[in-house]
């Protein structure tokens, strides 16, 4: 085991993943307050299961991001936040003025081109999916779809995504850039 | 409906709670499902990066790392607490009263291991132990799987070599799995940290 004290891990974990795990969760609950909620509830969650944190070479970036995701789609749906608009109508926050990240902005260019190449109709479910928090049945409903319809579209456009994006390879960055 | 048909919503976070759960279910009968998830949630993953990212308020690390200093001396939560997350590696019976997972990041000599343990309560009780990720124990150890009741006090429930292990005693509603390393013969109480945690 490392020598290293857990909450200084602990900080080096949240200084690495803390501003994406942020985004992610502004982005789904679209509220600076909940947002800040989900990410601390997940990093506390991390912190009350995990034995030791391991900033380096670890998949701990999917681990994080997928409990920063749950819980901002538990907040979501809990609020009853649903919003009447359409996620194209009802923008992301605005890049403009944010001084975001290099690694990050090229990360998120790099998704967003992906999906861009997506049919459309594969776009919109994973997007009011993942960013939207919407539920299949949800989405099958606002969408005037067919349940079926609306899963195969999920299916397609996460395996497309997958070969579009291959591995990640996000870990690998983080060391070169922080 | 195909319980299979749901790995992309269930990656995606968009089922229904009660799909969500025996979607769990399912997942620790198939191992197509887990293998397609695995994939599946690395493309989900690779979506938040596709958010913008605007720096968090300072208050934020401040907060968390308060309150993690907070819980420093719980070290195994003895609330009962109830989140699951994406298990790869889980073995469930068809007939059992509960699931539990969990997973760590564990630090060693050699890099980074992700260990995941699923514990499976059958409806007298007794209970399953399955651990993906830990190596064999090293020379003069071994792991020591524990029961903590909620609210109460470890017990220890096992010694074992590294995969699975049927847990002596009966696992209570709302329980804590965990399992330690140990000198060999293993120990009545620990002082050692635990490697994984499972809350059933």
């Amino acid at each position: 085991m490392a020598a290293r004290s857990e909450e200084s891990a602990l900080a080096e974990l949240y200084d690495r993943y803390g501003r994406a795990a942020y985004g992610l969760a502004l982005r789904v609950v679209r509220d600076p307050v909940l947002a800040e909620d989900a990410v601390q509830e997940a990093f506390l969650a991390l912190w009350r299961t995990a034995a030791r944190f391991v900033p380096e070479r670890s998949k701990a970036s999917t681990w994080i991001l997928t409990l920063v995701h749950r819980r901002a789609v538990d907040a979501v749906r809990h609020e009853q936040r649903r919003r009447a608009d359409t996620l194209e109508n009802a923008p992301e926050p605005s890049v403009a003025g944010v001084d975001e990240d290099a690694w990050l902005r090229l990360q998120r260019e790099r998704v967003q081109e992906a999906l861009r190449s997506l049919p459309d109709a594969q776009r919109e479910a994973l997007e009011l999916a993942y960013y939207g928090g919407f539920s299949q049945s949800e989405l099958a409903e606002r969408l005037g779809q067919p349940l079926g319809t609306v899963k195969s579209r999920m299916f397609a456009g996460l395996a497309r995504m997958r070969e579009l994006l291959g591995d990640p390879g996000t870990e690998v960055s983080w060391t070169s850039t922080s | 409906m195909d319980i299979h048909e749901l790995t992309a919503a269930y990656a995606l976070d968009a089922l229904e709670p009660d799909e969500a759960q025996a979607y769990e279910e399912h997942l620790g009968q198939c191992e197509e499902c887990r293998a397609q998830l695995a994939e599946l949630n690395e493309a989900a993953t690779a979506l938040a990066f596709g958010a913008v990212s605007p720096a968090p308020p300072p208050r934020l690390r401040e907060s968390i790392l308060a309150a993690a200093a907070a819980e420093r001396t719980n070290v195994i939560p003895l609330r009962p607490r109830r989140w699951t997350t994406r298990v790869l590696a889980a073995t469930a019976a068809a007939a059992c009263v509960a699931v539990g997972f969990g997973i760590s990041a564990l630090t060693t000599g050699g890099g980074t291991q992700i260990v995941s343990a699923a514990v499976v309560v059958a409806p007298d009780h007794t209970a399953t132990l399955n651990v993906s990720g830990l190596g064999a124990a090293p020379q003069g150890k071994t792991y020591e799987a524990w029961i903590i009741p909620s609210g109460g006090r470890p017990r220890a429930a096992g010694l074992f070599a590294g995969s699975s292990v049927k847990l002596n005693g009966r696992v209570p509603a709302h329980a804590v799995i965990a399992v330690t390393l140990e000198r060999a013969g293993g120990v009545p109480a620990s002082t050692n940290q635990p490697l994984v945690v499972a809350q059933t």
